[in-house]
């Protein structure tokens, strides 16, 4: 007997304009699987699923559920079909409850809200075996209750075939652990899984197999258990890559960059960071590992001068930096970059040309009242040529690029300014491998001309294999500070939820202060 | 189920060519005057002797063709500085919806010094001060509101809204209120009715043969240049933008974000008070309702012309065009007045936003790839 799929796509092609986003794609899930869909950024993915979904409409090529051909025209269509997209962005109403915002796009619930449904969503929940409180509004949430709440909808709409965008990407380890057996639970429960992802071992523990998309071109697909990393990243690039992280090692110098007992408090005026004392070498990357929203957005701000400070020190090249507004701090040489969660929020003009946002840090440098756009093109230009910028021209708006040339822009100009410490936090957030790869040489060759850089990281794969020293926070509290090649995967993951605490290791050396400190005996004494 | 697909799909044009928007613009025009054309027909008017008489504003044939002209200018300066002000604020994401209130306050202190001031300064100065009067008045209504959102996070399009009430109310207190401190009222007329200017305080004319050039004209046009190259070319345009584009991105890049938008909308703010001021001056007489809508009719032609201050020229002029021109051609036509300038106002208004949508969008019938326009 002919093999049944869940869902086959035929010779699907999709193009916005001249660009060719999709061109001659196949693709079927059986029901009870998992597929990873791969890719880099741009290569198509997230468009074939939005035809899934009802999103876009193909130029030609067919679609097949159950073996039957059908027009998917919207997104209820898709939903009536069983097809349910969990998006990279979540589609949610924030001042919703979760019972609320699976019962607003439900066809069958009528006009009139029920008393009953937030019984009715709690036993589905709970058959499906998910934690969620039905009442919860969405504000509250932390993004995976989010995630979490997007699957149970798709579920609780009938959904048969479930795809998932960039599921992990706001994931902590131990989130994505969860994640996978919820996913493995609906695979044993029938359903078909498409799964979007760039993280190569996320794809080998997850999936049965993988597709491979190529700049919109349909590539292979392969069976998860004969492949390797290696393997995949030349379907995904074209071309053999060298998948070790450089870590060259670098005289160190004095520290440049000193905090001691630093306390800030967040939004919510609750302790974000909690006496924290570490310092910064020319010449290291110090990594700052932890879960998500434990205080590394705040220790960023504040070290840019964005956030005041509770108390404690920062010192830089032996001159206190607390309370200077941010354009000293800029002038000493500091220069931060924070990559939010929608990547364009702050460091950025999104809707203003590569040239202006160059000059955004140093406009008002030039003599006269007029902004000196000449020397922002030049300098555009040259980072363009550098860091390799696939762009028109110099004039493009920045949110018209792709996500890992937005990022180039932003670290492009902030190593132009001929920073001394680099904060950087995120800086491959949602990038592929090879963009990755060039910020990471970026960094690399930064350190190696004696830059102290501080890099705030989520994947601790990448942080062990780049970093020098990895530092870990826990609610704000630092649990100690690690060589990066002496550390393991376990130890960060224990000191990141509070289980391991390594900083009173040494009686004689308290954690996070440096021998040759910058920082005077009396000065600490005071306050 | 059975194979169902919409006759048309929407997709996205690759980048709008300016040529195809300009295009695109003239069609909508064109495309509401034949809307209008259908409207004055079902009324019994023949819209081309309508139209001609509005396009030209009933000039030839008039015994005093430079009065028209004078006139046009004295509905188009106010539109024109309104427009560019209001572009100042909406470019940094400000929703000033205040234009009437602040245009009435700089004309009720253009007023207060004009009446109390009128006879003892030469005409240059009076003009002058009466300027900084209104400038500084409207400069202060918004400055108070932009103070507000800097330090509360108050929502500005509420309070603009609602000071445009006050102001107006404010301004008929003193049309209204016969009492001997009323220094606004004519001391002869035994109602409350407002008092010429004295005559240092009237609008500075240029003679050019018959033809009185009004100095505001002369004064909003080098507005337009200096606005178009402030927020182009200087460092506080380029703040506004930043500020606009993300004020977190701003706050970043180390520029003070409270002060920019304290500035941006003091200056907004005071050009339409002085926007204000000339159009009292050059009327020479106070009003109870000195705005003719300015303050909302900005808004649109700022909107129509996306912020760009060649297109608010445009803009203005084509409306100001429309309104005048109406009002000059239906006094031959009973069954018309001047509303229907605003009718035709929104037509335009929709049909442009609809034109709009197609230099950025095309229609692909089903099935097929041809692109339907």
């Amino acid at each position: 007997m002919e093999e049944r799929y869940a869902i086959e796509m035929r010779g699907i092609c999709k193009s916005f304009g001249s660009v060719a986003a999709n061109k001659d794609v196949n693709l079927n899930v059986k029901p009870g699987e998992i597929l990873a869909l791969l890719g880099e950024n741009g290569s198509g993915k997230t468009t074939l699923m939005n035809m899934l979904s009802g999103i876009y409409k193909p130029d030609s090529g067919s679609i097949f559920v159950d073996g039957q051909e059908v027009s998917i025209n919207s997104p209820e269509d898709a939903k009536r079909l069983g097809i349910g997209m969990v998006h990279q962005h979540f589609k949610l109403v924030d001042v919703f409850s979760a019972a609320d915002n699976i019962w607003l796009g439900d066809d069958k619930s009528g006009a009139v809200l029920k008393k009953d449904r937030y019984d009715v969503i709690r036993d589905m929940a709970k058959k499906f075996g998910f934690d969620i409180d039905p009442r919860k509004k969405v504000y509250n949430m932390a993004v995976s209750e989010k995630q979490t709440l997007e699957i149970v909808k798709v579920l609780y709409y009938g959904a048969k075939i479930i795809i998932l965008d960039e599921p992990t990407a706001v994931l902590t380890v131990q989130e994505t652990v969860k994640l996978f057996d919820v996913l493995r639970r609906m695979k044993a429960e029938g359903h078909a899984i498409i799964i979007i992802t760039h993280k190569l071992n996320e794809v080998l523990e997850i999936s049965d197999r993988v597709a491979i998309l190529r700049k919109g071109e349909y590539i292979t697909t392969v069976d998860t258990p004969s492949t390797n990393e290696q393997q995949l990243t030349e379907y995904m690039v074209g071309r053999k890559v060298e998948l070790n992280i450089q870590r060259p090692v670098v005289e160190k110098t004095r520290p440049l960059l000193e905090i001691r007992d630093l306390t800030i408090k967040n939004d919510e005026g609750a302790l974000a960071i909690d006496h924290v004392s570490f310092y910064i070498r020319g010449g290291e990357i110090l990594g700052v590992a932890g879960i998500a929203g434990c205080g590394q957005k705040e220790l960023c701000e504040a070290i840019a001068g964005l956030r005041p400070i509770e108390g404690g020190q920062m010192i830089h090249k032996g001159d206190n930096i607390v309370g200077l507004p941010p354009k000293a701090i800029l002038e000493k040489g500091i220069s931060m970059s924070f990559i939010p969660e929608d990547r364009l929020g702050m460091g950025l003009a999104p809707s203003m040309s590569i040239t202006d946002n160059m000059l955004l840090k140093k406009y008002d440098q030039s003599k006269g009242p007029f902004v000196d756009r000449k020397t922002g093109r030049a300098e555009a230009k040259q980072v363009i040529a550098d860091l390799e910028i696939v762009t028109p021209s110099t004039e493009t708006p920045v949110r018209r690029l792709s996500g890992g040339n937005v990022q180039k822009v932003l670290l492009g100009r902030e190593i132009k300014a001929g920073p001394n410490v680099i904060v950087t936090a995120y800086p491959v957030r949602g990038l592929d491998i090879n963009s990755s790869y060039a910020i990471y040489d970026i960094l690399n060759r930064q350190k190696q001309d004696g830059v102290g850089i501080l890099f705030v990281g989520e994947d601790l794969d990448v942080m062990m294999g780049l970093c020098d020293k990895i530092m870990v926070l826990c609610h704000g509290k630092v649990m100690g500070v690690v060589h990066a090649h002496k550390t393991s995967k376990e130890e960060l993951g224990l000191m990141m939820t509070g289980a391991l605490d390594l900083s009173h290791k040494y009686e004689d050396k308290p954690a996070g202060i440096a021998k040759d400190s910058r920082i005077g005996e009396n000065e600490e004494v005071e306050e | 189920m059975k194979n169902r697909q919409p006759l048309f799909h929407v997709v996205k044009r690759e980048s709008g060519s300016p040529g195809r928007q300009i295009l695109a613009y003239v069609a909508a025009v064109a495309l509401a005057l034949v809307v209008g054309a259908v409207l004055l027909a079902v009324q019994g008017v023949e819209p081309l002797t309508f139209y001609k008489q509005m396009l030209t504003m009933g000039i030839p044939g008039s015994r005093y063709p430079w009065r028209a002209v004078e006139n046009f200018i004295k509905l188009f300066v106010p539109l024109l500085i309104v427009s560019l002000a209001l572009a100042l604020a909406f470019k940094m994401r400000f929703w000033n919806i205040g234009g009437e209130g602040q245009f009435i306050m700089g004309a009720f202190w253009a007023g207060v010094a004009a009446m109390n001031l009128g006879e003892s300064l030469p005409r240059p100065a009076m003009v002058l001060v009466m300027a900084v009067a209104g400038a500084l008045g409207g400069g202060v209504y918004g400055l108070f509101v932009a103070a507000l959102k800097v330090r509360f996070g108050t929502n500005e399009t509420l309070l603009t809204l609602m000071l445009n009430y006050i102001a107006l109310y404010f301004l008929q207190f003193f049309a209204e209120t016969k009492a001997d401190w009323n220094f606004f009222l004519d001391p002869e007329s035994a109602r409350p009715k407002f008092a010429k200017f004295p005559a240092s305080a009237q609008m500075i004319t240029i003679p050019i043969g018959p033809f009185n050039l009004n100095l505001s004209l002369v004064i909003a046009l080098a507005l337009c240049a200096l606005i178009f190259a402030y927020l182009n070319y200087t460092k506080r345009g380029y703040e506004i933008a930043v500020v606009g584009d993300s004020p977190n991105t701003a706050r970043y890049a180390g520029m003070k974000v409270g002060k920019i938008v304290l500035r941006t909308i003091f200056i907004s703010a005071a050009l339409i008070g002085m926007a204000g001021a000339f159009h009292v001056s050059s009327a020479g007489v106070m009003s109870a309702s000195p705005t003719n809508d300015v303050g909302w009719t900005g808004i649109v032609v700022a909107w129509l012309a996306k912020l760009n201050t060649v297109g608010i020229l445009v803009a203005a002029v084509l409306i100001t065009v429309l309104q005048f021109g109406c009002q000059t051609a239906s006094a031959t036509y009973p069954a018309i007045d001047a509303n229907f300038a605003n009718l035709l106002q929104g037509v335009i208004l929709f049909i442009v936003l609809a034109a709009d949508f197609f230099t950025r969008f095309k229609l692909v019938r089903r099935g097929g790839k041809e692109a339907v326009k």
